[in-house]
This record gives C-alpha cells, sequence and structure tokens, in this order.
C-alpha cells in the first residue's frame, strides 16, 4: 500500500472502472439471474415461474445435458490444443537460435482472421464433395480408409469444430508460455544436466515446477475462453447435425433468439457463469494440491 | 511508441525477453534437426489460412465455383476487390471499426489502469472483493447480456450509437486489462514508489509520472489484444446498431450475402483481405512491443 | 454490499418491467389516419438483399416522394442474413422499438405482435389505397396468417422447381419422376452412373426441410402442417408417417451430395451449375443465374425443370407446389400516421411496374414481367407457371411451426436422412416437441 493514499483516491482510482463494468457486466448479468424466474417471450407480459425454468433445465431437457457434456468435450479439445501445443512449441522455441521472432509472429497470425472467414475455409478443409484439403491429405498418405464428412458425422464433427477454435488462440498461449520458459533460472538447468537428469526429467522436475504460476494463469484463461466458445461452431454446424456439436452457449444464444423464451434462455445462462465459476475454482484447486504435494 | 523503448521501460526484475544468445548453441542434434522440422510444419500451418485467404480474393468466380479450392488459381484478377468496394461501403465501415476500437480501447486501457493502481499499488480493504468481481466478467459468455443490455439502452436512448456497442466491449475486456496492468504493476519496485512518496508525491502525481510512462508496453499489448477481438466483433454491433452509417466491417460484410442466403465469396473474401489488412499492418509493426508486454505480464502468473 | 445488491435488484425487474408494458395505443384496423402529412424519416426494417431489386426501387421511389415532401427520407435498415434478422426483429420487439416498416414471415412471433396490435391490418390497408384486387391471391395468402388475417404486403412472387441436368438423366437412364414415389430409385440409378442426384444446401437447412412437407402435402393438402403444427395432427399419422418414410428413402438412396449438411447454398448451385449435381430444387429468384447466359455453357441446353411431381391419390393437384411471397413487410400501428399511409399509397402503386421490369415476378397481376436480353427460352417458360397455378399453395414448413419444434425438426432431419436416427425414434422426438412447444404458441 502506498504512504501516502487517502480514501478518496482511491475512490477516484476505482470508481469509474467500477461503474464501466458494472453498467456493462455486473447489471445485465443481474437481470439475468431476475429473468431465470420469469416466463418472457419478449413480447407478452412476464410471468413468474419461479424455479420451474431451472426443473425444467435439469430433469426435463434432452438438449441441455447434450450441450453441456458437448461442451466439456470441446473445452477438452481447446485444452489440449491450446496448452499442449503451445508448451510444446513453446519448448521448442527455447532450442531455436535463430528466427525466434519472426516464428512468434507468424503463429498469432490466426488471431486476426475473423471467424467468419476460418469458419468458411474450415468448412472447405473438412469436405468431402468436392474433396477438401483434410480428405486429400489421407489420401495421398496412405489413409484413405479414414475419409470421411467430417463435418456431417456425428462422430467427428465436435473434434471438427473445436479445432479451429483450439488452433486459433494456440499463438497466444504460447508466447505466454515462452516467456515463463525463459525465465527458468539457467543454473538450475545445468546442475540438474550434470547430475545426469535426461530432458524428459528436465522438464517434468525442474522447468514445469518453474512455471507453474504461469500455467495456472494460461488454464484459467483457456479454459474460461473454451467455455465460452460460439461463433466457429454456431457458424460452421449451428449445432449440428442434430445437436452433435450444440453447445451450451449456442443452445442459449438459440433459445433466446430463435425460440424467444428469454426466461429459460437466462437460466442456461446462469448456469453457464456458475459452470465457469466452478471450473475456475475447480482448477485451481487441483493444481494448488499438487504444487503443495 | 516505437518497439525500442521496450527494453528501457522494463523493470529489472527477471529478463526473459532479452536471452542470453549463447543460451542453448550445441552441435545440431538429432532434437534439433527434429525440432525445427517440426516449428516449419507448425508455422506453415498457422499461416496458411491467410494465403489461402488472399489467393482466394483472387481467384475469378468461375474459377472459385468449378475449380479445387486449394490448387493454385489459374488466372488471377482483381474484378473481386472492384466488386467488394462496389457493393459494401467498406471506407465507412473500416472507419466505424475504427472508431468503435479506439474508444473501446481507451477506456479498457485508462480504467483498466486506473483500477489496476488501485487495486495493486494503492490497496485497499475489500480489494480481493473487488477482484473477484472482475473476475466474473473474464468467466461469463457475453451473449448473456444481450438482451437485458438491449431493453436497459433502449430506455436510456442509447441504442443504435457508437456508445452502445463501445460499452459492453470495453466491459467485457477491462478484467482481463486489469489483470495485465496488475501483473505488470507488480514488477514496480516499491522502493520506487516509496521514494517518489517521501518526496511528497501523492498517489496521483505518482499514478502520472512514474506508473503511466512505465507501462507502454503493457498499453500496446492491451491495445492489440482487444483490437483483434473488438476489430472482428458481431454480436454487439449485430444487436445494438441499426443505421447503414454506424455499421461496422463484420456488418457491412453481410452485405455480399444475396437472396436466401447466396454468397459473393470471392468479393467477400476481397473485402475480408481489405479489412483486416488495417489491424495487420499495426500487429506488424507493434507486435515486438506487445509480445514482450504479454510476457511481462506472464512470467509472474 | 447487500444493500447495493438489492437495490440493483429492483431496479433489474423495474428496467425490464418497463420495457414489457407500454405499447401501442393505435388501432390496427384504423389504415386511414388523418391529419396533415409532416413529413420526416421513416425507417423499414427489412431482410433483403442489400443490391437487390425491391431495395433499389424503394430507395428511388422514396426519393421521388421526397421531392415533393422535403423533409421526407426513407432509412432502410437490412440484414440479409436470415437468423441475424430474426435476433434483431425480436429484440427490437422486446423492447418496443420497432420501426414504422418491419419485415417478418407468418410465423408464430409475428402473430403474436399482430394480436397485440402491433400491425396495421393489411387487407383494409391494401383496399384502401385501392390496390388490394391486383395483387395474385396466392401471393397474399402466402403472407396470412391461419385464422385468414393479412397483417404482411409482399414484395416479391416466386415459383419453386426442380431444376435438372437432361444429360446427366439420360446417362443414368432415368427420366423425370412421375410421382414423389419415384424419386429414391432415381437417385439410386444416378448414384449407379457415379452421379451426385440431388446438390442441396444442408447449412441454411430451410431447404431439406421443403422436403418434408412434399408428401403430406400431396397426400392430406395444406391443412396437414396447420393441424401438425398444434398439435392436432401427428407425424405418427398416415400422412405423417408417409413422408418420414420417404426422407428415409431419399438418405438410404443417397440423394444429396456426401456431407451436404455443412455445404452451403453456393455449393449447392456451383455443384448443379458446373454439372456434377443431376437435380437442384430452387425457386424463380435465381432464375438470373439459371435461366441467362451467365449459367455455365457447359450446362446450358441441358437444363430444364419440372414443378414437384404429384402422387397416387395425390388430393393436390400437379399446378399446386411451393409459391412463396417471400418475407412479407408489416406496418407498425404505433407509428403509423398520415405520412406513413400516404407514402405507401405513393409506393405500392408505381412499385410493381419497376419490379417487373427487372425480369422478376411481381406479386400482382397488372403489369408484365419483363425477360431479359441474355435470357434462354428457360425463363419465359418459368414466367408463364405463374399463371398456371392452382389454389392451393404448399408453405414452408419454417415459416409454420413454432421456433422451437422448426429448429428440433431441422436438426433431427438431417439425423434422419443420414440413417443415424430410425424413422421411429425421429417419429416420437418430433411429437414430443410439438407437444412440449405448440400450446406456448398457438394458445
Amino acid at each position: 500500500m502506498l504512504p501516502n493514499r487517502s480514501r478518496l483516491s482511491v475512490l477516484v482510482f476505482l470508481l469509474p472502472p467500477l461503474l464501466l463494468y458494472g453498467a456493462a457486466v455486473l447489471f445485465p448479468i443481474l437481470q439475468s439471474l431476475v429473468l431465470s424466474f420469469f416466463s418472457w417471450n419478449g413480447i407478452s407480459d412476464m410471468e413468474f415461474v419461479g424455479l420451474a425454468n431451472y426443473v425444467r433445465m435439469f430433469t426435463g431437457d434432452d438438449i441441455f445435458w447434450r450441450s453441456f457434456f458437448n461442451a466439456l468435450g470441446y473445452l477438452a479439445i481447446c485444452l489440449v490444443l491450446q496448452l499442449g501445443g503451445a508448451l510444446l512449441v513453446a519448448s521448442l522455441l527455447t532450442s531455436l537460435s535463430r528466427g525466434r521472432e519472426l516464428i512468434k509472429t507468424l503463429y498469432l497470425l490466426p488471431a486476426v482472421i475473423s471467424t467468419v472467414a476460418i469458419a468458411f475455409l474450415f468448412v472447405r478443409i473438412y469436405s468431402i464433395d468436392p474433396v477438401g484439403l483434410l480428405n486429400q491429405v489421407l489420401q495421398w498418405i496412405g489413409l484413405g480408409a479414414l475419409e470421411r464428412p467430417w463435418l456431417s458425422d456425428i462422430n467427428t464433427v465436435l473434434a471438427a469444430v473445436s479445432v479451429p477454435e483450439g488452433w486459433r488462440f494456440t499463438g497466444l498461449y504460447m508466447l505466454i508460455l515462452y516467456a515463463a520458459l525463459l525465465s527458468v533460472p539457467l543454473e538450475l538447468e545445468e546442475a540438474a544436466r550434470l547430475d545426469g537428469a535426461s530432458r524428459w526429467q528436465l522438464f517434468t522436475k525442474i522447468r514445469f515446477p518453474h512455471i507453474r504460476p504461469v500455467w495456472i494463469t494460461t488454464t484459467i484463461m483457456a479454459t474460461t475462453y473454451g467455455l465460452r466458445g460460439f461463433d466457429i461452431p454456431y457458424l460452421m454446424t449451428n449445432g449440428g447435425p442434430g445437436q452433435s456439436s450444440e453447445l451450451l452457449t449456442t443452445y442459449m444464444y438459440k433459445t433466446a433468439f430463435t425460440s424467444t423464451d428469454f426466461g429459460y434462455a437466462s437460466t442456461i445462462s446462469v448456469f453457464i457463469v456458475v459452470e465457469c465459476l466452478a471450473a475456475v475454482g475447480l482448477i485451481l484447486f487441483m493444481l494448488k494440491r499438487k504444487a503443495d504435494a | 511508441m516505437t518497439a525500442q523503448a521496450a527494453p528501457i521501460t522494463r523493470p529489472v526484475m527477471t529478463s526473459p525477453d532479452s536471452p542470453p544468445p549463447l543460451r542453448r548453441r550445441r552441435k545440431p542434434s538429432l532434437y534439433g534437426t527434429l525440432s525445427k522440422v517440426l516449428i516449419a510444419l507448425i508455422v506453415i500451418v498457422q499461416v496458411y489460412p491467410l494465403a489461402w485467404l488472399f489467393i482466394t480474393s483472387l481467384r475469378t468466380e468461375q474459377d472459385f465455383a468449378t475449380g479445387d479450392p486449394f490448387a493454385l488459381p489459374k488466372s488471377l484478377t482483381w474484378d473481386n476487390y472492384a466488386r467488394a468496394f462496389e457493393t459494401g461501403n467498406l471506407g465507412m465501415n473500416i472507419l466505424n471499426s475504427f472508431i468503435v476500437t479506439m474508444g473501446a480501447n481507451l477506456l479498457i486501457v485508462l480504467l483498466g489502469m486506473m483500477a489496476a493502481y488501485a487495486l495493486q499499488v494503492l490497496g485497499f480493504r475489500f480489494s480481493k472483493v473487488v477482484r473477484g468481481l472482475f473476475l466474473i466478467g473474464i468467466i461469463v459468455p457475453v451473449q448473456i447480456a444481450l438482451v437485458p443490455l438491449f431493453i436497459d439502452y433502449s430506455t436510456i436512448n442509447l441504442l443504435d450509437t457508437y456508445p452502445s456497442m463501445i460499452i459492453p466491449l470495453a466491459g467485457f475486456a477491462l478484467p482481463m486489462s486489469i489483470y495485465l496492468f496488475s501483473s505488470f504493476f507488480n514488477y514496480i519496485p516499491r522502493e520506487t514508489y516509496e521514494a517518489a512518496s517521501l518526496d511528497g508525491a501523492g498517489p496521483y502525481r505518482i499514478f502520472g509520472l512514474i506508473t503511466l510512462p512505465l507501462s507502454v508496453n503493457t498499453v500496446v499489448t492491451v491495445v492489440l489484444v482487444n483490437s483483434i477481438f473488438i476489430w472482428n466483433d458481431f454480436i454487439f454491433a449485430n444487436t445494438f446498431v441499426l443505421s447503414e452509417e454506424l455499421k461496422t466491417i463484420p456488418l457491412g460484410l453481410q452485405n455480399y450475402i444475396g437472396a436466401m442466403g447466396k454468397t459473393d465469396w470471392t468479393a467477400t473474401f476481397a473485402a475480408v483481405c481489405v479489412t483486416i489488412t488495417p489491424l495487420l499492418l499495426v500487429f506488424l509493426v507493434l507486435n515486438k512491443a506487445m509480445i514482450q508486454g504479454l510476457e511481462s505480464g506472464a512470467t509472474k502468473g | 454490499m447487500i444493500k447495493l445488491f438489492r437495490t440493483a435488484a429492483v431496479a433489474a425487474v423495474t428496467a425490464l418491467a418497463l420495457a414489457a408494458c407500454g405499447g401501442g395505443a393505435s388501432n390496427p384496423s384504423n389504415v386511414s389516419p388523418t391529419g396533415e402529412i409532416k413529413p420526416r424519416e421513416i425507417s423499414w426494417l427489412l431482410s433483403r438483399p442489400a443490391d437487390g431489386a425491391v431495395i433499389n426501387i424503394m430507395k428511388k421511389l422514396a426519393d421521388d416522394y421526397a421531392k415533393d415532401h422535403p423533409g421526407f427520407s426513407l432509412n432502410l435498415i437490412t440484414t440479409p442474413d436470415r437468423p441475424s434478422y430474426i435476433q434483431k426483429l425480436e429484440t427490437l420487439a422486446a423492447a418496443n422499438k420497432l420501426p414504422e416498416l418491419f419485415d417478418t414471415d407468418a410465423t408464430p412471433f409475428a402473430q403474436q405482435l399482430a394480436k397485440q396490435g402491433k400491425m396495421v391490418d393489411a387487407e383494409k390497408l391494401l383496399k384502401d389505397l385501392g390496390v388490394y384486387d391486383n395483387y395474385r391471391p396466392s401471393a397474399l395468402d402466402y403472407q396470412r396468417f391461419d385464422d385468414g388475417s393479412l397483417n404482411m404486403i409482399p414484395f416479391q412472387f416466386e415459383l419453386e422447381f426442380i431444376w435438372y441436368n437432361k444429360a446427366l438423366l439420360q446417362k443414368a437412364g432415368v427420366s423425370v419422376p412421375k410421382s414423389l414415389d419415384d424419386l429414391p430409385a432415381m437417385c439410386t440409378a444416378l448414384r449407379k452412373a457415379g452421379i451426385t442426384p440431388i446438390a442441396i444446401d444442408g447449412q441454411d437447412q430451410w431447404p431439406l426441410e421443403r422436403y418434408v412437407a412434399y408428401q403430406p402435402f400431396r397426400e392430406a393438402g395444406p391443412d396437414f402442417i396447420q393441424k401438425l403444427k398444434k398439435g392436432e395432427a401427428k407425424f405418427s399419422d398416415p400422412a405423417g408417417q408417409k413422408s418420414v418414410q420417404w426422407m428415409e428413402a431419399l438418405g438410404k438412396a443417397k440423394c444429396f451430395q456426401d456431407g451436404f449438411s455443412s455445404q452451403g447454398y453456393s455449393d449447392a448451385q456451383n455443384q448443379f451449375t458446373s454439372g456434377q449435381a443431376a437435380m437442384y430444387n430452387i425457386g424463380t429468384w435465381e432464375l438470373p443465374s439459371l435461366a441467362t447466359d451467365k449459367l455455365n455453357p457447359a450446362v446450358r441446353d441441358n437444363t430444364d425443370f419440372f414443378t414437384l411431381p404429384t402422387t397416387q391419390g395425390s388430393v393436390t393437384a400437379a399446378n399446386e407446389y411451393v409459391s412463396p411471397s417471400g418475407i412479407g413487410m408489416a406496418v407498425n400501428t404505433k407509428t403509423y400516421d398520415p405520412l406513413v399511409s400516404d407514402f405507401l399509397k405513393f409506393a405500392l402503386v408505381k412499385y410493381p411496374s419497376e419490379y417487373a421490369a427487372t425480369g422478376a415476378l411481381s406479386p400482382t397481376t397488372n403489369v408484365e414481367t419483363a425477360v431479359p436480353a441474355n435470357a434462354t427460352p428457360l425463363y419465359k417458360k418459368a414466367l408463364e407457371k405463374a399463371n398456371d397455378l392452382g389454389n392451393e399453395q404448399a408453405m414452408p414448413w419454417d415459416t409454420q411451426l413454432d421456433p422451437t419444434t422448426n429448429g428440433r425438426l431441422q436438426q433431427e432431419l438431417v439425423l434422419l436422412v443420414q440413417g443415424n436416427i430410425t424413422p421411429e425414434q425421429f417419429t416420437s422426438t418430433m411429437d414430443n416437441a410439438v407437444a412440449q412447444n405448440a400450446p406456448k404458441f398457438f394458445k
């Protein structure tokens, strides 16, 4: 704490951001919470229904549960791609002596392209009739048997819509992890190497523990962004075929704006908020405990 | 601000951004070669889509419709660009996106910095509660705010204005900005502040004279990261904007959709190429500063 | 903290309640308001192509009108992408901020707006302007709600045909189907010859939904969907079952291109115009690309079309099929005043001739559509079909069902055609969906 601060100065600095944030984020969330106890189609009168929306969500809605599990699968794939991929590239990059800056820049490029263009591109890549890039590559490397319409096959579509989302932001997380890896003290690594530690041991015993705090941050970032995923599945498949790639967010959006069931959509919103909070809590709990052990 | 200023403004704690050049120079090993190949492969995967987008924007419509979309085009044409400018109002869309992006960034940076300053440097009793409150914004999906915001806006007559887009965009980006600034402020040694305080500087002067000038890199980072999202934002713009004069780029791109969903894709891609160019240029020029800012925010966790 | 929360909660409810009530005090059937015409800017929220004929003509007419009425202007707010448009319309309606004019299909949502008196009675309006009798009855019928009331004004008139490639059909040794039931066998033959039978835009979902409407329309007539949407008829009824079984058969015969569910509008059309697919089901709005010299020369002379085939025992005739008049324009009661009335009078009288001059079918019969200079003979043939229509028309189901059921139907149809679910599963899921969702919309 700064010695010469006054209560007023704290308020001067804190109040404007809180006001904006309250108006744009907190207040609407509160309104959602209120709406979740009502039945409202947007144009007729609001009708108080108590917990009916919640009961319906948990007991009477097969699509809700389907999208919940889809969202978890989507999240898992995004995490593997974003965190695993980022960590891999970041580690590889530390062994490179030249061109790091260039690669870092190139790696970030997909983030600037709009999701509309990305969705369209990936639809082409996955296509089978006319043959898209992925199926063509499979043919070339002799895996022709795996060819399929990736976005129409109910077994592959969820993975297929997760990959572009994961791919887009790998660069961002890579940068963060790379910076963390560079901050690992050289002496520690040298000492371990002298003790005959293998590359893998070096990584698990020295490097990773050192970057754990950063790892926690990136995991939280990636998780919350993953749970917020919307554009790409919405644009590529609109949740289909069937409900195979429906996520909670796309389902909530459709409930609100296609079915005009604003009350129920708000109930799903509340669930998403709770789900995200729980996920973050869980991550903190698991990673903290591991660090203590 | 250019990237050259970067190293000076970075407080000396750890120095992740300038690794010793001799760090891992060893004779080329299998591992080294393998990782180079792997990196090259991954870079191709990352860059290819952008290249594809550009090449497609130069294809003739006929070639795009009938040819293999991944082969090199038989002939190149600028017609798509002509059509893109004819159909849409790209100049105005870009200007609007620029205004919205700048407006939102101004709020995000200024307010983010202020909040981080209050939380991290000034400190107060309930700072943990406030932090938690801001954390919610990182977590919740933006879609939930649409209906409530729309209703609120219509009661206070804010629909169809620049602020109607700027406010939620800034609001939802604020937590991440606060987080980045907080972790950066953490690097500024206590002693700096204490020395200034002893000289009689109050919290406002310290903010203006020490914190602000030191944060240039983080500002660049926050601005660039947010610009990426805001420049391409569709959902708020589509919900709150009604008049043609306020349409941002993603809404402008909709003009290429014809009857029943038929879309002029080559012109759309030409338009996409035009509209990401400003962003791309800024990005390429400032990316060094941005990377440094990101890294300095990250290493603390 | 708690106090702050409580205050906020109260404010939240108040804001929502404020938005929910309030509304039009005006009378929807008062179509000729009296008073002075005070020129101002009026807005039309619409979902039509930004550079299309409707928008261009209305812009021009508005400019002409403004010459005599300085201060008038027409602000056209278009969102061509339909899902985005619907979202916008709904949020505006929820906030009670609908503009003077707005587009909508005759959906259950629109019907609720009409019930609340938010849309001017279009039948009275058109009669008052003296143009009602010019309109094609089927163009108006398409816009009507179930109870026969008319609140939207059509600006288009389209006919949907199945376009086909003569050479490809010949190559597979098949001819134009005489009955809908011939279609699966036809697809099998085409597939054997290595040809994609039907190119379909699966991404936008309405094209596949057309198919599920065909069999019931032939088997039970236009009433089926009217009953089905309210839960009075079921997919488990004979007409419904016939449709379900037929859709499954289409899927089994691999009628649609592989991976159709993720292919877009342009992809599907390209498959047909590049000579890869034998058939393509689309309306006359595509005449400029299918019946002019813009069409790929390789398939131009081989292209023809047929109308929706009948079935044995069909209750509707061969000249009765899908003939939509496009999304309609509703007039907001709250903002309806002498100016809006006067402008509509001016525009609606002049619109048909301008529109017909662009080569499109006018929703009225008092003008002749101009055939463009670069048209193939098919263009005229297609236009002439408009003069030979029966009294019934097949309504697209996406404008009829309540939105939740509609969304579910679109999703389940893909699964059914892909063979991921059985007809029994489909039937029970859909009948449940109707039972659950219809009551809320059709009280």
